[in-house]
Parts: structure tokens; sequence; C-alpha cells
């Protein structure tokens, strides 16, 4: 599974919280359900024998029920929290590895962290908690500062380098969080659930932010959220986690497509499947009644952009696929979708 | 609501079985002590010795004997005594005791009061540092200027040491779970442990004089030092901590960075604690030879001088105020982490150069000006103090005779005798049998098993009687303690604008020093054990009704409202819902309450109140009684002990089937 052009392959991880965790790692009982397992044993197992790879500049969303083991997965990867067993490579290096010092200046340099509740310092202006990371790094004032102001600029917070975070707005406290992630031009971001304490309206625009900021910068992100139309708007690939396993993993559309199971279908049921899917999941053979219009669209059209199109056409549409077509669609079939009748 | 009723159905004929044998077992207990009157209570003549205390009297000589050669002495006890010696020589010769050749300390009155003035401006704010120097002159006034500025020193030197102890083991036991376990027990220990308790053997190892103070003072106050800081850094909100971490700082790193910046304001509260333990520890270890405003309080209730008592007790008062709103006042600067604005904090700057400038010129004047370096002599208004308190308490107990004497009288005859005749007056096995039966009752097996072994422990030592007598008054002074507390803490339980308006008073309250209670009590109620029960009720009643008040009004709102939709009336509204669903606080509030009275009524044995408290005094002054003053100690210990075991399983008993 493991790829070594891979910015993050992660390999059979567990995290066991409670006595004896060791013992609960692919043992039988790791199968039990997680109430059934601490009762048993005392232990929870947040993280049950999870494995992914995430390619450079890829954003990689993990999302699961509250509970689900998702920020302790997160933080694993980081090794905020010690994991139990596994592995995790970050840019060919195995952090497991690491000793104190080099996980120091990995943190310092490679990989950081937006949180959910934003955890800046109190007592310190905007630009230092900016300038944390450098700072402990031993960065000199001058050129953290100078850095500092830069990634406020990137992030729209230009004015308010000298306030003191409680005197900010909570978006504008979590885009300070962002800046103090940015500050270090890491290679890999993790964002816990970071606009899950935001209003919808800021939490939109936050959502943008992020977007134009991984178009400008192009950063591996691992990204952590319980909304799925979150999910959908970021993530390249997207990871389901319940009781601390993956249940299933691909793109949007692989998942709203096939859903793996019921847990998986209930996240993906109030999707408008019309926004997510392309014309691929429901290109079909010509029937035998039907007469190919002679107009073409490409496979990985979205759905509702193909509508207006193919209603258009009068009759069966060609998908196009590397040159060939692979399937017909008609305005019945789009209809179909986004009267939310039969899946594809 | 349904969820709760079903338990305590459950439980209902429990309870009710457990106060039948209780109740039935009090009637026993009363009808045998009543037969078995008078025998047994193995009383000890006051200047009689047991063997145990005459042996303890013999360690204490010998321990005496080695103080020169002995190898502990040597190359321990005696290079820690020289050292906090000269430690607190130094701050003394500073402010209160002559210094080398000359005849005033380094700062005369007038830079006393000006550096006084310049630092608690630094810290907190204009209006402070004038209410500070004022104090600071006031005590000036009551003429115990060098007594007041030996007191100030003593607890300047016992908090820099205590917090120079105290905050590092507190930051070590907040960031780690394993040093936390170790020290809790011993914090809490300290805290049980009343203050008589350790002074003597202190002395003993130490010698009477400023070292031994200032270690028991230490002893005292560094478990609060060690409490808030680790509390602080505990306190310190994950998620920043947790931020901190992720981007690469080292623990010395997010320890300076975060977690002590974030703690700052637990710790100043430390501080402020800090330096209100160690003040009126230092009134007290006048007993073993610290100078200052103790040694004229501790006087003054010896040969009953109400008058000159009051005076020197007001002095402690104004330096308990100074210290702790000038402290206090630091703690709610700090409010936000947001500092002034720029113009603010160039106008500050320009006010604390002033004001430092101001400060050099008081304190150069007081090394040159005889008149600012001697207090004057002609402002002197402590014979007029003396004179109105003496007219006041008389006033009182002759016109309130019947509040006064007939408190007194009413408590002693209908309270306290029965209750010694029964618990000191009847035979020792008797009242063992029954302690132990009902700490069963009540705390459980483990309870009754640690009471019989303190008890037997007491009747080993051979200070029974005495120990069932302070048993008696810390009983007597409880229950009124309760009753009072109670009252009260429901009261500001269920009103806002009560709580609101008693606060400040409970507040300081429990600021001040113990002895100083002790000085209108025994101007009002005279030398008798009455006193000793009046300053225990005073002074542990703020924090009983802190505590009352506060589960009172932790009680789910819900409950109340279920209650009160119901149709109850005030009264069962108290009594069947909030008192009960308080359970926890009050026991918690007993406890306590227990803890503080213990604490005072040996004190109270100063003033008549007899029992381990004035075997402890006599054991300082006379070198025949010195065992038994030592032995005295330790059974004020076995008593707190056991008092606290058993309100600790009591607590732990009921609060356990909630979870
Ligand atoms: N330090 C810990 N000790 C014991 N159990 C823990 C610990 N941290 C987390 N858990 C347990 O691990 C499980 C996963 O928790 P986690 O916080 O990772 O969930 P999550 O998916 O992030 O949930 P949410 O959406 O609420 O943030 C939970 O059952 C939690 O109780
Ligand atoms: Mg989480």
């Amino acid at each position: 599974m493991s790829n070594n052009s891979s910015a993050i392959s992660v390999n059979n991880l567990w995290q066991v919280f409670g006595p004896n965790p060791e013992k609960i790692v692919d043992s039988p009982d790791a199968a039990l359900p997680r109430a059934e397992l601490r009762e048993k044993t005392g232990n929870t197992a947040a993280v049950r024998d999870v494995s992914f790879d995430v390619a450079p500049g890829e954003v990689f969303v993990v999302m699961g029920l509250s509970g689900s083991g998702k920020s302790t997965l997160v933080r694993c990867l980081t090794r905020l929290i010690e994991p139990t067993s596994g592995s995790v490579v970050l840019d060919g290096e195995d952090i497991m590895k690491a000793n104190d010092a080099r996980l120091r200046e990995l943190r310092r340099t490679k990989f950081s962290m937006v949180f959910q509740n934003f955890g800046l310092l109190p007592h310190r202006k905007v630009i230092d908690n900016i300038a944390f990371a450098l700072e402990v790094n031993g960065v000199s004032k001058e050129k953290r500062h100078a850095r500092a102001n830069e990634v406020i600029e990137l992030v729209g917070l230009q004015g308010f380098a000298y306030a003191y975070p409680e005197q900010l707005s909570g978006g504008m406290q979590q885009r300070v969080g962002l800046a103090r992630a940015l500050a270090v031009d890491p290679e890999v971001m993790f964002l816990d659930e970071p606009f899950s304490a935001l209003d919808p309206l800021i939490r939109r625009d936050m959502q943008t932010e992020v977007i134009r900021l991984h178009e400008e910068l192009g950063k591996t992100m691992v990204f952590i959220t319980h909304d799925l139309s979150e999910a959908l708007k970021l993530g390249d690939r997207i990871a389901i986690m319940r009781d601390g396993a993956v249940v299933q993993m691909g793109t949007a559309e692989e998942l709203i497509a096939n859903p793996a199971d019921a847990y998986v279908e209930d996240f993906t049921r109030d999707v408008p499947k019309s926004h997510v899917l392309t014309v691929r999941t429901i290109a079909r053979p010509l029937a035998d009644s039907e007469t190919a219009t002679g107009r073409t669209i490409p496979a990985d059209t979205v759905i509702r952009d193909a509508t207006a199109a193919v209603l258009d056409a009068n009759g069966p549409v060609g998908v196009v696929e590397g040159g060939n077509i692979i399937g017909y669609i008609k305005s019945r079939d789009i209809l179909q979708v986004v009267g939310g009748g039969t899946h594809a | 609501m349904s969820v709760r009723t079903e338990p305590a159905i459950k439980i209902a004929p429990k309870s009710i079985r457990r106060s039948w044998i209780l109740g039935g077992l009090l009637i026993i207990w009363v009808a045998v002590a009543q037969i078995l009157q008078g025998k047994a209570t193995l009383e000890l003549a006051v200047p009689d010795n047991s063997k145990f205390t005459a042996w303890a009297g013999e360690v204490a000589d010998s321990i005496r004997d080695n103080r020169n050669d002995g190898l502990a002495f040597k190359y321990f006890f005696n290079p820690i005594r020289e050292f906090i010696d000269g430690f607190v020589n130094i701050i003394r010769e500073f402010i209160a005791i002559p210094n080398g050749s000359s005849s005033i300390p380094v700062l005369g009155w007038l830079g006393v009061i000006s550096l006084i003035g310049f630092v608690v401006f630094a810290v907190s704010n204009v209006r402070m540092a004038f209410a500070a120097m004022a104090l600071t002159f006031a005590c000036g006034a009551l003429g115990l200027w060098t007594d007041s500025m030996d007191t100030l020193a003593m607890t300047f030197a016992a908090v820099i040491l205590s917090l120079a102890i105290g905050i590092p083991v507190g930051i070590w036991a907040g960031l780690s779970d394993r040093v936390l376990k170790v020290v809790t027990p011993i914090l809490d220990l300290a805290q049980i442990l009343p203050t008589l308790v350790y002074l003597a053997p202190l002395a003993l190892v130490f010698l009477i004089g400023p070292a031994s103070a200032t270690i028991a003072t230490m002893v005292y106050s560094i478990p609060i030092a060690v409490r808030l800081t680790a509390f602080g850094i505990r306190g310190v909100p994950t998620s920043p901590v947790e931020a901190g971490t992720s981007m690469g700082t080292t623990k010395r790193q997010l320890l300076r960075k975060v977690q002590l910046p974030m703690s700052s304001r637990t710790i100043i509260m430390g501080i402020n604690q800090t330096v209100m333990a160690a003040l009126s520890f230092v009134v007290i270890a006048a007993l073993i030879g610290a100078p200052g405003l103790g040694k004229p309080v501790i006087d003054a209730l010896i040969i009953r001088n109400v008058g000159d008592g009051f005076v020197a007790g007001i002095a402690v008062v104004l330096i308990a105020i100074m210290l702790d709103r000038s402290t206090s006042a630091a703690i709610t600067k700090k409010e936000t982490f947001v500092p002034p604005s720029e113009a603010d904090r160039k106008r500050r700057k320009l006010a604390l150069i002033i004001a430092g400038i101001t400060a050099i010129v008081g304190i150069v004047l007081s090394r040159q000006m005889v008149w600012a370096a001697f207090f004057p002599k002609q402002i002197d208004i402590s014979s007029q103090v003396a004179n109105v308190s003496d007219f006041a308490v008389t006033w009182v107990t002759e016109n309130l005779e019947l509040l006064t004497a007939g408190l007194s009288k009413a408590v002693t005859v209908g309270v306290l005798n029965p209750l010694e005749s029964i618990l000191a007056n009847s035979p020792w096995y008797l009242t063992i049998t029954m302690i132990t039966l009902i700490s069963l009752i009540l705390g459980g097996v483990r309870s009754a098993i640690v009471s019989a072994t303190l008890l037997i422990a007491v009747v080993a030592t051979g200070l029974w009687y005495d120990t069932m007598i302070t048993f008696t008054q810390t009983i007597v002074a409880t229950m009124l303690t309760m009753i009072v507390g109670v009252i009260v803490g429901v009261w500001i339980g269920r009103s806002v604008r009560a709580e609101r308006a008693l606060r400040p008073i409970l507040d300081a309250g429990q600021t001040l020093p113990a002895f100083v209670y002790l000085i209108p009590m025994l101007g009002f109620f005279g030398p008798s054990r009455f006193t000793a029960i009046a300053t225990g009720i005073v002074y542990s009643i703020p924090i009983v009704v802190k505590i009352v008040g506060q589960g009172i009004r932790e009680v789910p709102v819900n409950m109340v409202e279920a209650a009160t939709s119901t149709g109850s009336t005030k009264w069962q509204l108290i009594t069947k819902v909030q008192l009960p669903a308080a359970k926890k606080s009050l026991l918690l509030a007993t406890n306590q309450g227990l803890i503080f009275v213990l604490a005072v009524v040996v004190i109270g044995g100063f003033v008549g109140g007899g029992g381990l408290g004035y075997l402890v005094l006599l054991g300082s002054s006379k070198p025949e009684l010195q065992g038994k003053g030592l032995v005295a100690g330790f059974c004020i210990l076995l008593l707190g002990v056991m008092i606290d075991r058993i309100a600790q399983y009591m607590v732990a008993r009921n609060s356990a089937p909630k979870h």
C-alpha cells in the first residue's frame, strides 16, 4: 500500500486508550464494538487499523460522526498523541522513528496544525501568535515578523497584526490559526474541524479562503470535518470513519455512487447527487429504439452542468472519455438523478 | 425527577434505620455515662507527667543536648537555621531593627512608607498606594512601628522562601501526574494540621527565634503556594498547550511561553493567599520567638489586658488589610490579556517615574533626618485606642450582660457541661467504644478502625482527659458554627443580594489571623471555656457559610423549579429539596468547620479554655512540662486526623451512590 511518491503514507495505525493498549491491537477483541470492548477490557480503540496514502498537493478529507476517532487520528499523525502501533511516513521519513529533537524540528518546519477551538495564545498579539513556531525555532524577531506580515496579508488580516486574539471575532481568530499554520511554509497541513465553531456564513467564507490558499500554495492537506458539503467542496478524496476504523475511502463521486454500507449512505443522503456525480456514472449503452444525436459531452462533467446541454439535445448524447464514446445519456436519465429517484 | 426519586425511596428505610440505631446508641451512652460518672477518666493533674510525657521530655532533653555536636545538627539543622536567621535578619535590618553600627534600620519610617507606596502603586493603582501608606502609618500611630515592621519583615522573609520552594514544586506538580500524586497527601495533611502542633517540635530542633518561626510559617504557607500553582498550571486550557506542542516547542518553551503566562492569574492568587497565611502564622509564631506584633498580642492575652490586646490586634488587622488589598489588586488588574493602550502606558510610565522619585526622596530623607527616621513619638494614639476598647468592652458586658454572660452560661451549662460529662468524665473505654460504633455507622468499617486506633493511641499518651476536653469544645463550637453557618449559607445561597452584601465581610473574616479574634472574645466573655468556643465559631463561620452557600446555589435549577411547580412552601423547598441536594456541601462544610474550629479552640487554651492547647502553652514555658506540651501537640494532631477521616469517609459514602 505504501507508496514512495506519497506525501503521507499511513499503515495499520492503531490508537487504543486504556490500561493495556498493546494487547488490543490485532487481537480478536479489537473487532468488538467499542462499547463492548470497553466493558470487557477497559480500553477504547479510538483508531483501529487505519491505512491510507495522500498524494502531494492533495486535500484528503476525513469524515465521521462525533467520537469516531478523527481527532485522535490526526493527532497520531503528528504524534501529539503517541500511536499504539503502526507507521506514519511523511515525505519518505518514518516519523514513528523520530526522536524528540527530530520530532520538534519536523513540527517547526514540515507540518502544521489548525485546531477546532483555534488554540491561540491569548497573551500574545496576533503577529506573535503567527510567528510562534518561528520564534521557538530561534528565528530572529525581525525575520519572523516579516514572515508573519506576509501570511497576515495572505489570509486577509491586514491591520490586525497588533491586536490580541480576544479582540477578534471567531472567524478572524481562525484566520490567525490558519496564518499561524502557514507561517512556517509547511509541506503538510492538518486541519481538525477548523470551521465547526464558526457560524454558517463565515464558515463559507473560510472554506473559499482555504480553496484559494490551496490553489495558490498547493499544500498537501489533511482536513477533518463532519460536514459532508464541506468535504465535497474541499476534498479530492474522502475517508469515512466509524468507531475508529475507515469504512470507505474514495472520491466524493465514488462514495455517493457506491456507498459501502448504510452508514456511508446515511452520510451522503442529503447531498444533491446532481452536484457531485458526473455523467460517467449514468452513461449507458444505446437502447435499440434510440438513435444518437451526434452531440457529445466530456465524461467528467458534473450532471448539473450537463443538464442544459442534454435537455437541449432532444435525444441521447454521447459521453466521451479519452476520445471514445463510453455510453449515452438522455434527458430522462438526468431528470431521474435530479428528481432523486433511483441511485445510479 | 422520576430518575431521582427512585433511589431515594430505596435508601429511605436504610437511613431511617440508621438514625434509629444512632438514637438508641446515644441514649445508652448517656445512661451508662451517668452511672459510671467520674470513673476511669484518666485525668492527669496539670503539673504531673504521665510515663509517656515524661519519656517525651527526656527525648526532648537529649535532642537539646545533642544540638551542638550531633551530626544531624552540625551538618543539617544548624546550617539551615543559620541561613534562615541570616536571611531574616537582612530583611529585618532593612526596615525593622538597627542596621549594623547605625541606630536605625536601612530605611526610617518615612522611607518604608515611601517604598510601600511605590511598590503598591507599581503593582496596582494610586488609590491602593495611598491606602497602603495610610494603613502603615496608622500602625506607627498605634505606637507599634517597630513591631509592625518586624511582622512585615518576618512575613516578607517567609513569603519569599515559601514561594522559592512552593512555586517550583507547584509547577512540577502541575506538569507531572506522578509528582502531584506524591505531594497531594502531604498538602492535605498540612491543611488539617492545627498550627499549634508543630511549633514546639520545630523550636526543639531550630531553637526559639526567627528561624524556627520562619520555618513554621513556611510549613504552613508552602502547601498553599504549591496547591494554587499546580492548580493554575493544570487549569490552562488544553488547546493552546496542544497548539504550542504542535509547533514544536520544547518542554521549557511550552512552560515559559504558554503555561506560565496563561496561569499567571491563579499563581498571583496563590501568592496573595501565601502572604495572608504567612502573616497569620507569623503572629502565632511569636510563641516560638517570632519578633513582631504577635508578642504584644500574646502578652495581652496571657495577662488578660484587653485594651493593649486590642491595640496590637488592630495593628495586625491593618497590616492584613494592606497586604491583602495590595496583592489582590494585582489580580484584578490582570483580568484581560490585552495590555493598556500606548498612550495609557506612557502616562503610567510617567506616573511611575514621579512616584519613584518621590519614594527616593522619602528614602533619602529617612536616612538623613531624625524626624523621618524614628516614628514621631508625639503621634501615639495607643492609649486612646486602648481606653476606647476597654470602655466599649465594659459597656457591652455591663449593658448587654444578658447577651454575653447569658450566652456564655447557656452554652456552658446547656451543652458544654453535659457533653463534657459524657465524653471526658465517663470511663475512657465507654467513650472509645461509643465513638467507634458511631463512626462505624456514619463512615463505615474503615473509619471505625481509624477512630479506634487513634483514640487508643491517645489513651497511651496519658493525655486522654485533656484530649476529650478539647474534643468536647470542638464539637460544641462546630455544632453552633453549623447552625449559624447553615442559616446564613442558605440565605446567601438563595439570595444574590445577600451574597453580594456579605461576601466582603466573609472574605475579610477569612484573611484575619485567628489570634486576633481572641481579643474581643476575651473582653466579652472573660477567661473561660466559652471564650475558646466563641472564637472558634467566629473564625470558622465564613468558610462554612461560603461552602453551604455555594452548595445551595449549585442545586440544579430544574429540581427547584419542579418542587416549586408542585406547590412547595419556601420552608419545604429548603428542607426537602435544597438542603438534601446540597448534602455533600454540608458534609464538606462540617469537615472544614471542625478543622478550623479545632485549630482555634486549641489556641483558646491560652484564655481559659484548658485542654490540650493550655498544655502546649505550659510546655513552652515550663521546662519540666515540655514533654507534656509536645505530646499535647501530638494529641491535637491525632484528634485532627480522626475528625478529618470520619468526615472524609462520610463524604465518600454519601456521594458514592450518586455516580
Ligand atoms: N485521552 C483519551 N483517553 C481515553 N479515551 C479517549 C481519549 N481521547 C479520545 N478518546 C476516545 O476516543 C474516541 C474518539 O475520540 P475523538 O476525539 O478522536 O473523536 P472525533 O471523531 O474527533 O469526535 P468529534 O467529532 O466529537 O471531535 C472517543 O470515544 C473518545 O472518548
Ligand atoms: Mg474531534
